[in-house]
């Protein structure tokens, strides 16, 4: 029998629930990380503001007032609970959630 | 035992504990490295890029299988995880309490503590007050400059070792778990101040069940329910969601398989109520990490 590896847990989560689908357009979203609303008052963090970045760029330091320099990504889906705090306090309507 | 004891420690030194070993927090740094073995330091780091990346889309892909359904495609991913760990930067590690933290200080100079890389990207929190510097650097690879994001030159404060015990224990009072971090095997490359959801290891583990790499301490939290007077200090304390106050005793009540020995209650407790235990001195925990 194959060993097991100790340190493989499974999660108490619930197994095949449909999560919700939250789409950002990234054409009105541009300046994430000094606007920060949506990932300050969201109860479950579920938004992450990533950096991007070319390979030999990885290094520096990008400026957070350069639009496209730092884009929101919701990659914590699993917790949204579809409380819609994020769409009230987003100025430019950028987030849209769909219940699936 | 803790497999990165049973890695990494001495018996001669520290009781075998890994992170009382003085070489973990040196070797490796000044080796050759032979071409495709290991991370380089310039991709390390967790804002760093590809690597990174990487992570996160393992991430949204357990998102994905937990949602399916598919619970043999969530213990393959977590095997990716674990393959990666020991690789990536910042990617495994150890939860120490506050009286390890300190024993880690002493040996482990230089420090220099920074601001986080977690809550920059998670909560766009970037402070450049160094009052708010919450994850520290220490050992070798502090002085490796070249190697690091241009943002934390000019930008990390160093501490001697008495200053950076004042720091963990302010830490510990805001209620910040230590997690020792290990930046390529076995290399101890620094000690974050880590909370959830903020923290991706602690994230991981509390979300995801454990397997990233981030180990519970030596140590397993235990109440004594003759001093405990049922205040509830400690129960806002607990990050792994393994104290609460238990309504019929009146008391605190720890779930010691969800503990993982950070202390935060210990600490916290105004009649000492809390202690810690060894997790060997459970023979039913010896396992649990």
């Amino acid at each position: 029998m194959e060993k097991i590896d100790l340190r493989i847990k499974i999660p108490e989560v619930t197994w095949g629930r449909k999560m919700p689908r939250i789409t950002i357009d990234q054409e009105k979203c541009t300046v994430p990380f000094l606007c920060k609303r949506c990932l300050q008052i969201c109860p479950m963090a579920v938004f992450l503001v990533e950096r991007v970045m070319a390979k030999e760029e990885r290094l520096k330091e990008m400026d957070p007032r350069v639009p496209g320099n730092y884009v929101l990504s919701a990659r914590r889906r699993d917790k949204c609970t579809v409380c819609n705090k994020c769409l009230e306090v987003c100025p430019v309507d950028a987030i849209k959630i769909e219940e699936t | 035992m803790c497999y990165l004891c049973e890695e990494f420690g001495d018996p001669n030194i520290g009781g075998g504990i890994w992170y009382l070993n003085p070489k973990n927090y040196a070797r490796n740094m000044y080796k050759v490295r032979l071409p495709g073995e290991g991370f380089k330091g310039a991709d390390a780091g967790s804002e760093t890029g590809d690597v990174f990346e990487e992570g996160l889309q393992i991430t949204d892909a357990i998102i994905n299988a937990i949602e399916e359904g598919d619970v043999a495609g969530f213990i393959e991913l977590k095997k990716r995880q674990l393959a990666r760990i020991g690789k990536v930067a910042g990617e495994e590690g150890q939860v120490v309490p506050l009286k390890e933290a300190e024993r880690v200080i002493d040996i482990c100079g230089p420090v220099g503590i920074m601001s986080c890389a977690c809550r920059k990207l998670v909560r766009a929190d970037d402070p450049r007050n160094e009052h708010e510097y919450s994850c520290m650097g220490n050992g070798v690879g502090m002085f490796k400059w070249e190697r690091w994001p241009e943002r934390y030159k000019g930008g990390v404060k160093f501490l001697s070792p008495e200053d950076a015990k004042e720091w963990v224990r302010k830490m510990d009072q805001k209620g910040f778990v230590h997690c020792l971090m290990l930046f390529e095997r076995p290399y101890i490359g620094g000690m974050c101040q880590c909370d959830y959801p903020d923290c991706f290891l602690i994230r991981n583990v509390v979300d995801f069940g454990g397997g990233t790499g981030l180990l519970k301490s030596h140590f397993v939290a235990s109440v004594d329910y003759d001093e405990c007077s049922g205040c509830g200090v400690c129960a806002q304390r607990c990050e792994f969601g393994a104290l609460k106050f238990e309504a019929t005793t009146q008391k605190a009540n720890i779930d010691q398989f969800k503990c993982f020995g950070c202390g935060l209650c210990e600490t916290a407790c105004p009649r000492k109520a809390i202690k810690l235990l060894d997790r060997t001195s459970l023979p039913a925990l010896v396992e649990v990490w």
